[in-house]
């Protein structure tokens, strides 16, 4: 059994920090999206270009929520469009309170979070791309072409269609790909996407905003990129427990990480 | 069910159970000062710079939005527009050194400023229209406010179901702000009722709610704690940002 350093303590800090950022941006984001529950491709709001909305109608058996993806109108009562008002009930909102925070419709304390940990994720993420730099450790991260050219063989691997899992550092080949797009270009752009709504921003850097094609586009975009997030975030997960939970969480908390058959020895 | 899940299922009913009055205690509780706090970074970081964009007039919303408190409705208003608002002043009063009391026609006389810009609301939604009206800083140089004064207070003609106030407020930076102005024309027709007739602030670098409609009186005050609820604005009093930059 071979032990070794895993992980700098930079990267676990940053790592349950944004785990925290990303929960409470993820749930106070629901709360500010239900305010206005639909997404234009547009600068201003236009329902010629929208490309999803959640909505609520009576019917003959009862109050019914929709969710309109691109036109196409799918009944998604008691989740979406008419779901838990966080009073015991139910009532029109897109996102069920269960969901968001502050659980019941709170526009202006949903910013209040949401804003506060833009500012978290946003200082953390500094903060450990210097101490990672300082440190060496970024080195482990940063993806290199001949990451690109391993990635096929890994994916076999993983596809079990390949035995042994090829050369690699630190991180496995996939696993740097992923981390790469989430630390450097997820992040970056949830920032953009979400400093491109404020109407101070726009008039301070008036580049941004018509960069993503409007204010709603930005809007739009800032969604995709949660979901996105979140598809990250149930692949992590799954992984997480199917590679060896207690070893992955230990490593995380402590630093210390048993060499297992998936990990490919080598430079 | 094997104990793994089981344990999993019983530890995700807990987490949502009490995850409702987790969410509130750290909203509401002692945490709330943090939550607070992040809005004098946002002012410090983003304060007032820039234009904001002015759009082409194929832009334009030509039906636009009505989302305020309700329009007044009550005798003296009605009258007043009855009277196409020729009885109607604008007090600008406070700390200044010389209190004015300006009709439409003085407003008008004073120079307006024609722009079409986006109004975007705290909810998520855009639109764009043309408001034509006199700059702030046109109104307030002709009251000539005094050293004390950092900010700019409006009263409003609006109020809620109890019958509180709408108000609003701006520091002077802002207030200075080419782009803000009293609009008195919106989409080439004077403001209707629902628009916030005769005359509403209009400061496309802030979100909607400091643009405050039906404005009958700006006051220039030193500070904003004696006026309303203390926060600055009637939205503010009510957990939102006085700082709608962002």
């Amino acid at each position: 059994m071979k032990i070794i350093y895993r992980h700098h303590v930079a990267a676990r800090l940053a790592h349950w920090i944004w785990a925290l950022a990303i929960l409470v941006l993820v749930m106070s984001g629901l709360q500010i999206f239900n305010a206005a529950p639909y997404l234009d491709a547009s600068d201003k709001s236009d329902p010629a270009r929208r490309v999803l909305a959640f909505d609520a109608e009576r019917t003959a058996t009862g109050p019914a929520g929709y969710t309109v993806v691109f036109g196409r109108r799918v009944r998604t009562t008691h989740v979406l469009g008419y779901a838990d008002d966080g009073f015991g009930a139910e009532g029109v909102r897109a996102f069920p309170a269960w969901l968001t925070l502050p659980g019941p419709q709170d526009l202006a304390d949903g910013r209040r979070w949401h804003l506060l940990f833009a500012w978290v994720l946003f200082v953390s993420w500094v903060a450990y791309l210097l101490a990672a730099a300082a440190h060496g450790t970024l080195r482990d991260l940063v993806l290199r072409p001949r990451d690109v050219a391993r990635a096929g063989p890994m994916l076999l691997y993983y596809l079990r269609v390949r035995r042994e899992p090829p050369a690699h550092g630190t991180y496995n080949p996939l696993q740097k790909i992923t981390y790469n797009v989430v630390v450097f270009v997820f992040f970056p752009l949830l920032m953009l996407t979400g400093l491109a709504l404020s109407p101070g921003i726009d008039a301070a850097a008036p580049w941004l905003t018509p960069l993503l094609g409007g204010r709603q586009f930005a809007r739009t975009w800032h969604f995709t990129l949660m979901v996105l997030l979140i598809g990250y975030f149930a692949t992590h997960l799954a992984l997480v427990v199917s590679t060896g939970f207690l070893n992955n969480m230990r490593s995380m908390v402590t630093g210390w990480y048993v060499l297992g058959r998936h990990d490919g020895v080598g430079p | 069910m094997n104990r793994g899940l089981f344990v999993a299922t019983s530890l995700s009913a807990i987490g949502l159970a009490g995850c409702a009055s987790v969410k509130r205690t750290l909203t509401d509780g002692p945490f709330r000062d943090v939550l607070l706090s992040t809005e004098k970074l946002n002012r410090a970081v983003i304060g007032t710079h820039g234009l904001a964009r002015e759009y082409a007039p194929s832009d334009i919303d030509h039906t636009f939005r009505v989302n305020s408190l309700d329009t007044p409705s009550d005798d003296a208003y009605t009258s007043m527009a009855l009277d196409g608002f020729r009885r109607y002043r604008l007090a600008v009063d406070g700390r200044v050194e010389r209190a004015q009391q300006l009709s439409l026609a003085e407003l008008r006389a004073a120079g307006t400023r024609t722009q079409i810009t986006r109004h975007d609301c705290v909810e998520g939604w855009s639109q764009i229209g043309e408001w034509a009206g006199v700059p702030l800083a046109t109104v307030l140089a002709m009251a000539r406010p005094t050293r004390d004064a950092r900010f700019c207070v409006f009263h409003c003609l609006d109020s809620d179901q109890s019958g509180t106030r709408y108000y609003e407020s701006l520091d002077l930076t802002q207030a200075a702000h080419p782009q803000t102005i009293l609009a008195l024309d919106l989409n080439g027709k004077p403001l209707d009722a629902d628009h916030g007739a005769p005359v509403r602030l209009k400061i496309p670098t802030q979100l909607g709610y400091k643009s405050a409609k039906w404005v009958q009186r700006i006051e220039l005050v030193a500070a904003l704690k004696p006026i309303g609820g203390g926060n600055g604005g009637y939205w503010e009093d009510q957990g939102y940002e006085w700082y709608a930059g962002i």
